[in-house]
Parts: C-alpha cells; structure tokens; sequence
C-alpha cells in the first residue's frame, strides 16, 4: 500500500511482523481524521512497535521506553489544537510506562492509544511481556511465566477510561475503524490490539487469534460497565474484540485544566507589566 | 558596624514559629533596617523543634550567625536545648504561666504567653503576644506593629493579632532590657524574597510557560511559586505522577515549544536522569532545578548540603552539552533562573539550577531594583526560516556551524517535526549509519563549544594581595562575603571567587585566579570536596584544601573565618 502518508524510511520489521497491518491501520485511521499532517503527532516509546511513527509522514515524537504518555500530555497541554496519538507495544504502555497508563487514565487528557500487543519483547528477542500467558516461556523465563497477565481492559475500565477497545491486527479495516473512533472520542481512548509476533511467539499466532476471536455483536451496550467488565476477563475460552467500554459524559484533562488552551504556550508572551505585578506583591510599602 | 540583633523563635510545628518570625522581618524592614532569615525545620507536620532565625542590621545581611540575641521560645520544653546557643548578653523570652521562674539562668524572662493570648482572644495567638514583647524589646512602636500586621492579616483576626501583640508590648514595659533597640532609621521600599521563590519568578520572567513536578523538599515551593504565580503569565502546571512523568512531560511541552521546567531534589533528579539524556540527543531545552539536601537516599529530607554538584555535573548516559548554573543569592537565582531560560533555548540544551535548601528557605530584603523586568528572546522558526532538504523535509537536526539548528514546531503548516531518541539524521529519523552518527556527536559537541563562550566568569572580591582566597558555589556567597570581613577586620586578608556557573567551567578565569594566591580553599557543604576535585579536573590545578561542613546545617561567616585562620 502506498499513500500520502507514506515516508521513505525502510522498515526494520520481520517479514510478516503483525507491525505491518497496524501500520495500515494507522495511516488509514490518520486520513479519516481529515487532519493535515502538520496537525497531527504520532508519539511512541521504544521497542519494534515504536518504530512506526518513523514510517508515517507526521509529526513525530519517539521519546524513551516507557514515556510516551507523558510526553504526550506534555504536547497536549502546550498546543491543544494537535491530535496527539500514541503507538507502541505492550511493554512499553503496560510494563515500564504502567504508572502513567494508570495516571494518565485519571486525567483523562485527549490521547488516543494503541497498543501492539504482542505478548512478547521482541526487539531485545524473547522475553515474556506483562500480558504473556502464564506459563509461556520466555528466554529469561525457561521455566514459564510464574506472573498472572497484566489486563489492560479490564485495568482501563476499572480507572473509568471512556474508550476501551480491542481488535486483532490482521484485521486492516477493523482496526482502522477502532483507531478512527478511538482518535474522535474526545479524552483517553485505549485500543489494545492483538498482534502476532512471527518470530518469538509461537503460541499466540495470527492462527490462533483467528481461532480465539469473535466480534461484539451489533446490539452490544457499550455503556454497560459491568458487563465490559466481565468481557474484558475473557480470554481463556474466546476473545472479544470491538468496543467493550465507551463513555462520553466525562469532560476531558484539557477542558478541565484552567491554564490549557488557546493560544498554544509558544504564542503566549511574557509582558513585563506582569512580572513586574508579581514582583509588587512582595514589596513591602508601609500602608 | 551599628547594630546586628539575631532573633530566633523557637516552638513546635504548629505553633505559629514561621508567622511571628515574618513578621519580625517586616518589621524589621518597616523600620527601616536589613534582613537575613533562615529556617531550621524538622521532617514532620506538627511538633518537633523547629526554629525560624531573624538577623536585623542597618546594612543588607546575607548571612545568619549561630548564636541568638534574643529567643522568643514558645515550647519552655526546649529550654535547655536552647539555652546553650543564646548570647552571653542575651535574652530568652519564654512562655511560663505568671509566677513561674523556669530557669535559673538569669537570661531567662518568664512571659505569661499563654495567659496573655487567651486574653487577646484565643490561646493560638501566643506567638503574637511573644512578637509584640519582641517588637518592645526593638523598641518598634505599637501603631508600627498595627499597620505591619495588617499587611497580614485581615478582619477579626487581625485584631485579635494586634490586641496579643499589644498586650504582649504592654507586659515588657519594664520588663525587658534596653539595650536591644533598633535605632532610627529612613524606610525604603524593599523587596522581601527566599530563594526559591526568587527563582521561581526568574524563570517566569523568562518566558516558561509549562511546569511540572513531584512534590519534594526543598523544591516544594518552587512548585508553588510556578503554580501561584505562573497562570498570570501564561504557565500551566501540572503535578507529575512521578519524577519520571514530570521531565517527559516538560520535554513533550518543549518539543511543542514552550519553555518549559521541572523542579526536584536528589532522590526525583535521580528519577529523571533519563529524560535527561533525551533532552540531550532531542535537543530539547528544558529547565530542571535542582534544590539539594544531604543525601545518600532520603538523606535529612529538610536540612542542606551541596552533595549533588558531581551528580548534577554527570548526570545522564551518554555525552552531551549542559549548562548548571548555581546561584548564590535571591538576586541570583532570580536572573540566573531567566538566564536558564534564554540559554537553555539559543543552544538547545538541558540547563540545571542548582540550588539547596539554605538558599530555599533564605528570606532576605532586597533592592526592587535587581529584579527588572528582562527580556524574552524567543528562538523559534517559521515559514521560510525553516531549513529544509530537496524534498521539503524540515531538517530538524539540519548541520550548522555552531551545532545549533533551527527550532520549528508542530503545527507549522506545511512540514513535519521529526524527533527521535535514537541516534538520527538531520530530518530526525533513526538510523544506525556510523558516518552519520559522527557528524550528529560533532554537531552535539559544537553546541557545547558555543555555549562555552557564553559562560558566566566567576565573581571575583577581595584584595589581589590577600593571603588566602576562598572558592564556593552556589549558596555559600554571602557567607563567604561576611567570612572575609571578619577575617579583614581581624587582620588577615582574604579573597574570594564565587562560582555563578560550574558547567561549563570557567577553567580560564579559575585558572588564571589560583595561580595568583599561595593558599586556596573551597568552601563547600560536602564531605568529600567535590567542588576541589572540579577544579582540579578543570584546570588541573590543586586547591590548598577544603573548609567542609556535612551536618546539614549552613556555614555561618564566624565558623568560616575561624577554620580559615586554622588553616592558612
């Protein structure tokens, strides 16, 4: 596929790399936005789902393992008019940037996220992920995962994220259609997307998701926490994918933060009058 | 000399030690006199001893002494604590119900603050009954404490406050010596600031518009100041879920372009040491400002030190320039901070103020003058400014004589900003080209060498003769100042060099400096002299030896003078 988006930095993925169907899913997902390129910032962390960003002709911030979130909201808060995405793996968002995931739901900032989730660390070769099976074994972990799997559904819908949804990474167009929706719900929008790794995960195979996976049916209540809830735990039997929470009465990070809005903070001056005012208040003047 | 009254009120957590000691030094200032206060605060939100040092003179004071004039104690527990580091000729005014002697030292005045408080209306406002025997004791007229009061506080309480304070005035009427009176002096307008809020305003009247945080002693109320007073200028803050979170996110904002600033101690700089580096390979200019205590690990969460020079120095994996500056006073950390500002962005690169909790928490007057409003130069590009390549790619990382490249945004119409913590090439995407990686380390490294130009030369004083020179950083200035003349007036000449900036290092001007005096000494509140071993590093020069001091307590000018005679 070749499209305006497109740049021409060569892909550092394996052949058949689940990144690759992301990749399209992205692009596709940016065009509907009907945003210029200028407007939109593709942010990730480190590790092979990082790279994407790279490979979309955006803006681009492709920040440390772990930080994508914060830097994120840091370019949120300085220049609201963005549409700020962010894209990157599983250990990235759910491993070492776990504190901000939690965080960064409670703030409910305008940020869509996706999440190659591939059960594996594949750019440092093999080890296990947080959202590995127990029982998987790594190659720091030859004996199995001991750990349970970190739920990143059922994690955001108990912090109250308002758009919390899966999909399957062979699926261009359903996921596509996901990362549009999660990109226009206006606050923090989670897409975990179910991504095989051809070369270290040889259990959770794109066979084995088509296997696993069903679509929520059309007359599925989104608005249901419980019962998102209860979805979001499927696994072992089936997997859901589709939207499984959405809640739109919550006024994002941005609306409610006093100081963040127009213009963006690099329009803002620095009159001398006003420091000047600050620097009064702490004369002492005899009254 | 004239005068110099040191005041220190003494009390738990709680017990209002802080309000009576600010309005000491308004007072103080109303009169027409100088200031030097400082705090010595325990790690705990009630109880405990705290202390809160006012030192009053006809001429600016920028130093504190160790032993007090007159002791306002509130907690008569604390007495024989206290007593030990109370003038021979001094006196200690403490809180005793009618009657009670308390103690046999004769400097000991038994004051029914208590009493006198619930007469004014509550028994909290003993502190206030305590300030007006103090105020009596300068010999500061009632309707002086009145109008000083009310810049204070407002309403009923205000004259609940006034009333303790005047029948704390009207007990002492006999009660107190003379000898402490302030003399009569012209009011002039003067600005009351501490160092961190000082800093906090330098950097706004630099144009930061984004700061972000994880509460920690003593950055805390740098924090506050940004968030207080930044909205009016256009600053957002947020309250990082960490310390990680907060210089991520300032370094998102940069690359937004805002000025942007973090604000830690060791343990939350440790924390952001990788964000750090990001600053460096991104070029992002960013401001963290680093208010040291004694470490290792959680170290004495309130007290002071300078054990993080090294650390703030090396801090980060990989090369890369930065600029750590480190002021010395309010004034300082006022300009140096909008300094920061400016340089961090011409050059692109991570600036540190470096900072501690002496200078924190060091209230000082000062003249409105050395805050002037400055100006705010901003770097960024657009339209046909930005370089671009044969494609119309903006070339963020786009090679230039001095290493710096000109800065666009996002949301520039008609390019793309690209950035990346990998090794990158001028339009910012990764690559593993060694050629490439040379010529970007080169480029880095230019930055450094023009930022070098710029480096502030250290401040010289004292007599080029002299038999000793002092050599400090940061918050020991004013204390070395004092130190000298003491050493002055005792006969023994001494220089001093303050160092406003120690990255990069003004080797040359050191250099040059040392080779002048037989005998140099650092003075640092550091056990193992790492300020010396800069600058041997840096010059290549042997320092005499070092005047140390790790307690966590700041040097006072006395104890400076007297190991510097030991020493010589």
């Amino acid at each position: 596929m070749s499209g305006i988006l497109d740049t021409d930095v060569e892909k550092a993925w394996c052949p058949g790399c689940g990144n690759f169907p992301i990749l399209d899913a992205v692009k596709k997902a940016l065009e509907r936005t009907g945003k210029a390129k200028h407007e939109i910032v593709l942010v990730s962390g480190i590790g092979q789902a990082a790279k994407l960003p790279h490979y979309v002709d955006v803006n681009v911030f492709n920040g440390l393992h772990g930080r994508a979130l914060p830097a994120a909201l840091g370019i949120r808060m300085a220049n609201p008019s963005l549409t700020v995405v962010v894209t990157s793996g599983d250990g990235d968002i759910y491993g070492e940037g776990g504190n901000h995931l939690v965080h960064n739901i409670r703030r409910n900032p305008d940020i869509a996220v996706f999440v190659h989730d591939n059960q594996v660390y594949g750019l440092t070769k093999g080890q296990p992920s947080p959202t590995s099976d127990p029982g998987w074994s790594g190659s720091l972990q030859r004996s199995g995962v001991i750990a349970g799997p970190f739920p990143p559904l059922a994690a955001a819908i108990a912090l109250g994220c308002g758009f919390v949804a899966r999909s399957l990474a062979a699926d261009v167009e359903f996921t596509a259609d996901l990362m549009a929706r999660a990109i226009a719900h206006k606050g923090f929008a989670l897409v975990d997307i179910l991504q095989p790794c051809v070369t270290f995960n040889k259990k959770n195979t794109y066979q084995w998701y088509g296997k696993m996976v069903y679509k929520l049916p059309a007359d599925y209540d989104a608005a249901d926490r419980v019962r998102a809830f209860e979805l979001s735990l499927e696994w072992e039997e089936r997997i859901p994918i589709g939207v499984l929470y959405r809640r739109e009465d919550r006024p994002c990070f941005e609306e409610l933060h006093p100081g963040v809005g127009d213009p963006p903070l690099y329009g803002r001056s620095t009159p001398a009058e006003a420091v000047r005012d600050l620097l009064r208040k702490r004369l002492i003047t005899l009254p | 000399m004239g005068i110099d009254v040191n005041i220190r009120v003494t009390g738990g957590a709680g017990q209002g030690v802080h309000t009576a000691g600010g309005l000491l030094y308004r007072l103080a200032v109303a009169a027409g006199h100088h200031f030097h206060a400082t705090q010595d605060y325990m790690s705990r939100i009630r109880g405990g001893r705290n202390s809160y040092s006012v030192r009053i003179r006809e001429i600016p004071v920028r130093a504190g002494r160790p032993q007090a004039d007159i002791e306002l104690s509130l907690d008569p527990g604390q007495l024989p604590r206290i007593l030990p580091s109370v003038s021979p000729a001094g006196i200690v005014v403490c809180d005793l119900p009618a009657g009670e002697a308390g103690s046999a030292d004769p400097r000991v005045i038994a004051a029914p603050l208590r009493e006198l408080a619930v007469a004014a209306g509550s028994p909290i406002l003993g502190n206030m009954a305590g300030t007006g025997i103090v105020a009596r004791v300068l010999g500061i007229p009632a309707e002086m404490v009145d109008r000083v009061l009310a810049l204070e506080f407002k309403g009923d309480f205000l004259e609940k406050n006034r009333k303790a304070a005047r029948l704390g005035a009207e007990w002492a009427e006999g009660r107190v010596p003379e000898a402490y009176r302030l003399p009569e002096a012209a009011f002039h307008p003067r600005v009351i600031l501490a160092g961190n809020e000082a800093l906090a305003l330098g950097a706004l009247a630099g144009g930061c518009k984004f700061a972000a945080g994880y509460p920690m002693t003593p950055g805390s109320s740098i924090l506050l100041g940004l968030s207080v007073d930044g909205p009016s200028l256009g600053l957002v803050f947020e309250q990082a879920e960490d310390e990680i979170a907060a210089l991520n996110m300032a370094i998102g904002a940069s690359y937004a372009g805002a000025r942007a600033m973090v604000v830690t101690s060791g343990g939350g700089f440790a924390l952001m040491v990788e964000a750090l580096s990001l600053s460096g390979m991104i070029e992002a200019p960013v401001v963290v400002a680093l208010a040291m205590r004694p470490g290792p690990a959680t170290g004495m969460p309130t007290r002071t030190g300078q054990e993080d020079l090294a650390f703030a120095l090396s801090a980060g994996h990989g090369e890369f320039p930065r600029l750590v500056l480190s002021p010395g006073s309010v004034e300082e950390a006022y300009a140096l901070a909008h300094h920061a500002m400016e340089m961090s962005e011409a050059h692109q690169v991570p600036c540190i103020l470096l900072t501690d909790q002496y200078l924190a928490d060091t209230v000082v007057d000062a003249d409105p003058g050395d805050f002037p409003a400055l100006s705010v130069n901003r770097r960024i590009v657009n339209g046909n400014d930005v370089p671009k390549d044969a494609k119309g790619r903006y070339l963020r990382y786009a090679f230039t004589a001095d290493g710096v490249s000109p800065m666009a945004v996002p949301g520039e119409p008609g390019i793309t900003v690209v950035v990346d913590s990998d090794e990158h090439t001028e339009d910012g995407h990764l690559t593993e080209d060694h050629a490439v990686r040379i010529a970007m380390v080169e480029k880095r490294t230019r930055k450094g060498e023009a930022l070098e130009t710029e480096t502030l030369p250290p401040l010289l004083a004292g007599p080029p003769d002299a038999e000793v020179l002092l050599i400090g950083f940061g918050s020991t200035k004013g204390v070395i100042a004092e130190a000298r003349e003491i050493l002055s007036a005792e006969g023994v000449s001494a220089a001093a060099i303050h160092l406003r900036q120690v990255a990069p290092f003004p080797a040359r001007a050191v250099s040059e400096i040392l080779g002048r005096y037989r005998t140099a000494l650092t003075v640092e509140n550091n056990r193992t002299g790492q300020l010396a071993r800069l600058i041997r590093a840096e010059t290549g020069r042997e320092v005499s030896g070092t005047i140390a001091r790790f307690d966590g307590l700041p040097f006072t000018p006395e104890e400076v003078a007297e190991r510097v005679k030991e020493r010589r």
